[in-house]
């Protein structure tokens, strides 16, 4: 064979400087990078706040406000679906809950580098969806005020709360998950709000320094900061597990078919990460576009998070699949019923949309590197991934209560304006908390990126400089 | 510390020179207790030839999580057993059921106890004289110890050849290592 007839192909060469831990820069400019993008604010951003805080009196004081005064009538839950819209949005803010626990401590524990500069924005996500989702077993329950009830101490009958009933490891799980999630965004942040307190005046100076706790960086001090996060990473991802599936066991240990399944738990949680993580690829983006973090966030981090994007879009088809054709299989006139529902009724439209922006989309686009790393792509796919979760939470949620074991009780659910406007209220509470936040805490961990780029150095091996990482612990 | 000491801070752009101003101050007689490094990110015990400081905060994590098990119990074993409802065919302490709650009291305890754990260890909140140095926030890398006075000429002119950034005398109610 001829040397002549081999075609040349030139391997396609990446510059490992285009990565952010193969790219330092003076410490202080990182800083200022930082805090620039946190003090620098536009009429646009005002704009935004004051748009956010009209949504959030209309939907949370105003047509909560009216819930509470008029009764659950306004709301369109009627028999036989008795789960609307509130326990859909319920479902959905727990799931993107889930986005700071996976990419913070998940990719922590396994020590994927390319974390570095996005956990604190994802790990906020976690706190603010908790808190929104806190808000809905509060709203779901009408009369808000017997809240109280769910506490564990004792009545004045001497009765205690069922602690056998899933509402009340709903309670218990949601509110661990909210301390520990808080606690474990706060600790790593410490050293960060020490940098912001040295370079601030006024009230900001004031506020990191309380916040900073005296903060000084000494050897002791990192020591037990490290110690903590360890262990924080390793106790919150079996937390984060719990919450879902105990969310997922609240219809799961009904014996409503539809729900009534053992993969609920899994199918559940699984569902949670893919939509979280999309959640933090969205809020990365705006965030990048926003606050001008280009430096600090780079096509190889929306790279990374599409390929786990790709991998939960896959391991969600393969749940529900599951959990379909053991349904379909099974032919029990209720399910068949049901499935008939999605397939042909009225829901399908929705049910069709829904394996569209979680199954086909995902996987037809996500395993190629351009569109991971495209900015409107990744914005355009994410937000339909959600738009998709929410339906599908939706579906499950109303569908299997519309058709149950006695069809002279079917029924059909239509949400209310109320329902709708607290739902947009507390969306626009997420952001306005968000929006809020961006703006008084580093959501870029410096000391994190740092650690990070020393322990990264480019070494030359022939004609490649190829990269290394040292274990620095 | 008393008025025959003084505390100092050395400040170096890099971490290279750090521990041999260690193992020179070590030779000084000064002692492994009265210095430590201060710095914007964190270097090993490794990296800077230190003794590996003797962490309490597992110990106090898992007494944590202790309390938060006997908590979960209580709930699930103990009211049962002090306020009995007996419903036919329900057992009165169900064990799988128990197991949840359980489980999230105990990581409950867990969390709420490592924070509260680096507080105490760190000995955090301290919003006295005890601030920190913007220097290190620039990323410049502090050696701080204590010495005797009449000795501090002698260490400095030493530090001075290490190839120290700046050198800065702490005033006395800054002093705490």
């Amino acid at each position: 064979m001829s040397v002549k007839a081999i075609s040349v192909v030139w391997p396609e060469t990446e510059d490992p400087r285009e990565k952010l831990l193969f790219d330092p820069r003076p410490t202080r400019e990182m800083n200022n990078m930082v805090l620039d993008a946190m003090t620098t604010t536009s009429w646009r951003y005002w704009l935004v706040i004051a748009v956010l805080v009209v949504l959030v009196l209309i939907g949370i004081f105003g047509a909560w406000g009216y819930q509470i005064l008029q009764g659950m009538g306004v709301a369109g839950i009627r028999r036989p679906v008795y789960w609307g819209v509130y326990i859909t949005n319920f479902v959905f803010w727990i799931g993107i809950s889930h986005s700071g626990t996976f990419v913070s401590a998940i990719l922590r524990v396994f020590k994927a580098e390319f974390r570095r500069p996005f956990t604190r924005a994802a790990e906020l996500m976690t706190s603010f969806a908790l808190v929104v989702a806190g808000m809905y077993p509060l709203i779901h329950l009408g009369r808000t005020w017997r809240f109280y009830w769910m506490v564990p101490y004792p009545n004045q009958r001497q009765l205690w709360p069922n602690f056998h009933s899933p509402l009340e490891w709903d309670m218990l799980a949601i509110f661990t998950y909210l301390i520990g999630s808080t606690l474990y965004l706060y600790l790593p942040l410490i050293p960060d709000l020490a940098m912001a307190r040295d370079y601030s005046t006024g009230w900001r100076g004031n506020l990191y320094r309380i916040m900073a706790l005296g903060w000084r960086g000494t050897e002791a001090e990192w020591h037990h900061l490290k110690t903590a996060i360890t262990i924080f990473a390793f106790a919150i991802i079996p937390v984060m597990f719990s919450v879902h599936t105990i969310v997922a066991w609240d219809f799961g240990m009904t014996m409503t078919v539809g729900w009534h399944s053992s993969i609920f738990g899994p199918y559940f949680v699984v569902g949670a990460i893919f939509s979280g993580v999309s959640a933090v690829v969205t809020v990365l983006l705006i965030l990048r576009k926003a606050m001008r973090l280009d430096y600090f966030l780079r096509a190889e981090h929306f790279d990374a998070l599409g390929k786990i994007i790709l991998v939960f879009s896959a391991a969600w088809t393969y749940f529900f699949f599951a959990d379909y054709l053991t349904e379909w299989y099974g032919g029990e006139a209720v399910g068949k019923e049901l499935l008939t529902l999605q397939a042909r009724g009225p829901v399908a439209p929705l049910w069709y949309l829904m394996l569209i922006f979680n199954v086909a989309i995902p996987l037809l686009t996500l395993w190629n590197k351009r569109i991971r790393t495209s900015v409107r792509g990744m914005l355009l796919i994410t937000l339909g991934i959600n738009v998709g979760m929410y339906i599908e939470r939706y579906i499950i949620v109303t569908g299997a209560l519309s058709r149950n074991r006695l069809p002279f009780n079917w029924g059909a659910y239509n949400p209310t304006l109320i329902e709708i406007l607290i739902s947009i209220g507390s969306l626009s509470t997420f952001v306005l908390l968000y929006a809020l936040a961006s703006r008084v805490l580093p959501l870029i961990p410096v000391w994190e990126v740092q650690e990070g780029q020393l322990s990264h150095r480019l070494r030359r091996i022939g004609r490649q400089l190829a990269p290394s990482v040292s274990e620095l612990d | 510390m008393d008025d025959k000491t003084v505390t100092l801070v050395a400040f170096f752009v890099e971490i290279a020179p750090v521990p041999n101003t260690l193992d020179l101050l070590r030779q000084e007689g000064i002692d492994e207790t009265d210095m430590t490094v201060i710095s914007n990110m964190p270097y090993s015990s490794s990296i800077l030839g230190r003794p590996m400081v003797w962490e309490r905060l597992p110990i106090i994590s898992l007494s944590g999580a202790f309390v938060g098990l006997l908590i979960g119990l209580f709930l699930n074993v103990g009211t049962p057993l002090l306020y009995p409802i007996r419903v036919g065919g329900q057992p009165l302490i169900p064990i799988p059921p128990s197991l949840v709650l359980t489980f999230e009291l105990t990581m409950m305890g867990l969390i709420v106890s490592t924070f509260l754990g680096v507080l105490w260890e760190s000995a955090f909140p301290s919003h006295g004289p005890r601030i920190g140095n913007p220097r290190i926030s620039n990323g410049q890398i502090g050696v701080l110890f204590e010495c005797a006075v009449d000795e501090k000429d002698r260490i400095v002119a030493v530090l001075e050849k290490q190839g120290v950034h700046d050198l800065e005398i702490i005033n006395r109610e800054e002093r705490t290592l």
